[in-house]
């Protein structure tokens, strides 16, 4: 059973830490190696909202989730749109602003274990024999509604339509009248927001620390190529996979083992299929 | 009138000429304190400030007499990132290097902080001759048993605070008060994957079992681990009483927010555990760390009145920084710059080989007692009472205040349980 529900728990929130990561590839190409970092810098910015300002939780986070949007946005429109194309390059400047935005946070104090921000709700209760706290119910049930709502956006709405048009083909949609480096700046912006929801939603478990960002990185960079890269509803189904993983692997084997998981899982789609589980598109690339 | 006016500014010249170069020439250069430290961490940090306060206070009152002539000290700190995930050894061994050759550090105080960059600093040391004192976070035994075996080589590195040996001891005994009192004996341990935890984790384990505990897990956990839900899990399955914890990532606040919100009936009790050291602890968990206990290695740590320094430190500490001292590194820190400055003063000379003989016959109170190196091995002499050697420190969190509940010569308070253990 505690496989069960704790399986479930770290499987949503790998998928909330990776979904961000898959939409803004998925759409501008752009992989976003900043994403940690956006990740932390939105639980910082709802600590000083909340605890300096004094705002009520629910709207600092809200507020926190606007600057992450709008600073993604600004990323791509002063920095990535020139080196869209060039994988290499992307991926430098990103990282490049990760690591200013990450290591200019440490130096400015923001270190050590003193921040925290409140659980949206105290207490825990029983599934079956096991124990689990409210909060993280929560996370679980809105990482999942979240899924399903950006399906349902991606699917139903003029501007998540655009977003799947330049997912599947950037020309066409060009020639269809839909402005690619907007959608791709939009696309940055809900990766940031969706890099915020993903840490205003698991920092309350813990502290809000620096080096998580890099943590944050390399598990959406796991669940991604698992999912294969582009492909936000594959990126979900992998986390379910190493979710699993990682917890059986701390129930039958050992908790040290448990980064291992996401390292071999990397691996292991590399070698076997390098386009991940629902890479269609990047197959295809790779077939041609 | 215009050659006078031209004396005048000639003169004016001349003397502020000689002014500036003979307060250059006359004045003694400074004693240089290289601090190699992983400054965005607790470990790091609470050195840097202990070292800053001890040097502030020296210079305030005319600094060091080194054979008649008052000299200064000056600290240089870098960053050498050792407490970061993967432990980059490198970097740490690249800090300490460009301390000594770029910055031209008399003395190395502090770090590295991780054992594992600090027992391959060793050899660095020994190369360049350089005196090291460890402060704040080398706690393998093997340190000072490198020292002890090849003593030539390694007579340059010092600990001024207890190791991993001593911390276990000290454990123990609360354990065995805790069997006593309370009836607990099953022992689940949790460790962080770096050396000094790892190794104490199995040593723990042994002697708990040899003391008649029941050892029922091991979980070693890679360092930034986010999640310990499962293991908290495990601890409770198997009826553990006491969660043993080694630990200073930061990330241990969560493991102490996830025990209580899970309510896992066992006494999270640890070492080296960073996030309960801090003053800023009870706040950052909104209270769901009280009844943690952890060993904050030296006295003056947390508020005691081990020697009539330790407050005095203490109370110092907190004017200076806004906070009151914050890690396992504060006292020893603030104190390794003492005892170099009475050493220093007894050589007569800042030369490595005589300052390491006046070390070896230091015999000080300090903040946190007698404070004597043996002198093969050259790790601080430990004790349970301040008149006769350092004396540890276990605190417990107990209705927002950092109690300290061991040793019985400077405790303020006894250990509690939590209400769901009673």
């Amino acid at each position: 059973m505690e496989i069960l529900v704790y399986g479930t728990i770290n499987s949503v929130s790998l998928a909330l830490m990776g979904l961000g990561f898959a939409m803004v590839y998925g759409i501008s190409r752009v992989p976003n190696f900043a994403h940690g970092a956006l990740y932390i810098i939105c639980g910082f910015v709802t600590w000083i909202l909340f605890h300096s300002l004094g705002l009520p939780y629910f709207m600092a986070i809200i507020l926190s989730l606007c600057v992450n949007g709008i600073l993604g946005m600004l990323m791509y429109r002063f920095v990535l749109i020139r080196v869209r194309g060039m994988n290499i390059s992307e991926i430098i400047a990103s990282y490049a602003i990760g690591l200013v935005i990450l290591e200019g946070l440490r130096f400015g104090g923001f270190r050590g274990m003193t921040y925290t921000l409140p659980a949206f709700m105290e207490g825990s209760l029983m599934i079956g024999d096991v124990p689990v706290d409210y909060h993280r119910i929560i996370m679980t049930i809105i990482g999942i509604s979240l899924v399903a709502g950006l399906w349902l956006f991606t699917h139903y709405t003029k501007i998540g339509l655009a977003l799947q048009g330049m997912a599947q083909d950037e020309r066409a949609a060009l020639m269809l009248g839909i402005d690619s480096d907007f959608m791709a700046m939009l696309a940055m912006g809900f990766g940031a927001v969706l890099a915020g929801v993903a840490a205003t939603l698991i920092l309350p478990l813990g502290n809000i620390v620096v080096e998580s960002g890099y943590h944050v990185l390399i598990m959406s960079i796991a669940v991604c190529i698992v999912g294969g890269l582009g492909s936000w509803v594959g990126a979900f189904f992998a986390a379910f996979l190493i979710g699993y993983a990682q917890i059986i692997t701390v129930v039958f084997i050992g908790s040290h083992f448990q980064m291992v998981v996401a390292i071999l899982a990397i691996i292991l789609t590399l070698i076997l299929k390098p386009s991940g589980l629902f890479g269609h598109q990047k197959e295809l690339e790779e077939r041609v | 009138m215009k050659s006078y006016r031209l004396r005048v500014c000639l003169s004016l010249f001349v003397s502020m000429f000689l002014l500036l170069w003979g307060t250059h020439a006359f004045a003694e250069k400074p004693i240089i304190l290289g601090a190699p430290l992983s400054t965005a961490y607790l470990y790091g940090w609470d050195a840097e400030r202990g070292i800053k306060l001890a040097v502030d206070e020296i210079n305030a009152a005319g600094g060091v007499n080194v054979n008649g002539k008052k000299r200064l000290f000056k600290v240089e700190v870098i960053d050498t990132r050792d407490l970061e995930p993967g432990v980059p050894v490198s970097e740490a061994l690249m800090a300490l290097e460009r301390l000594i050759l770029n910055k031209n550090a008399d003395f190395i105080l502090g770090g590295p902080n991780r054992s594992e960059a600090a027992l391959a600093a060793m050899s660095l040391l020994s190369k360049h001759k350089k005196i090291s004192i460890v402060t704040s976070g080398v706690l393998t035994p093997k340190y000072h048993k490198m020292v002890a075996e090849k003593y030539d080589k390694f007579k340059y590195c010092f600990r001024i605070h207890g190791e991993a040996v001593n911390l276990i001891g000290e454990m123990i005994a609360n354990f065995a008060d805790l069997k006593a009192k309370y009836g607990l004996t099953k022992v689940f341990i949790m460790a962080q994957d770096v050396s000094h935890a790892r190794g104490a984790a199995k040593v723990m384990g042994k002697v708990a079992g040899s003391k008649g505990f029941e050892v029922t897990g091991t979980e070693i956990f890679p360092t930034g681990t986010t999640d310990f839900s499962m293991a908290l899990l495990k601890a409770k399955k198997t009826g553990s009483q006491i969660i043993n914890i080694w630990m200073d990532m930061p990330e241990s606040a969560i493991l102490l927010k996830q025990w209580y919100d899970l309510k896992i009936p066992a006494l999270p009790f640890g070492s080296t555990l960073a996030a309960a050291e801090q003053p800023g602890f009870w706040k950052a968990t909104q209270g769901k760390g009280e009844y943690t206990l952890c060993n904050v290695v030296n006295a003056g740590n947390a508020p005691s009145d081990a020697t009539e320094w330790t407050m005095k430190f203490y109370n110092a500490y907190a004017k200076k920084w806004g906070v009151e001292p914050e890690g396992l590194g504060s006292s020893s820190s603030y104190m390794a710059v003492y005892v170099l400055k009475d050493a220093i003063e007894r050589a007569g000379t800042i030369k490595s080989d005589k300052v390491v003989t006046a070390l070896e016959q230091t015999d000080m109170m300090g903040v946190y007692g007698r404070l004597r190196f043996d002198p093969k091995s050259h790790q601080v002499i430990v004790a349970l009472d301040p008149k006769d050697g350092a004396v540890g420190s276990i605190l417990q969190w107990q209705d927002g205040k950092r109690v300290v509940v061991y040793p019985k010569s400077i405790a303020k308070g006894s250990i509690q349980l939590p209400p769901w253990m009673k």
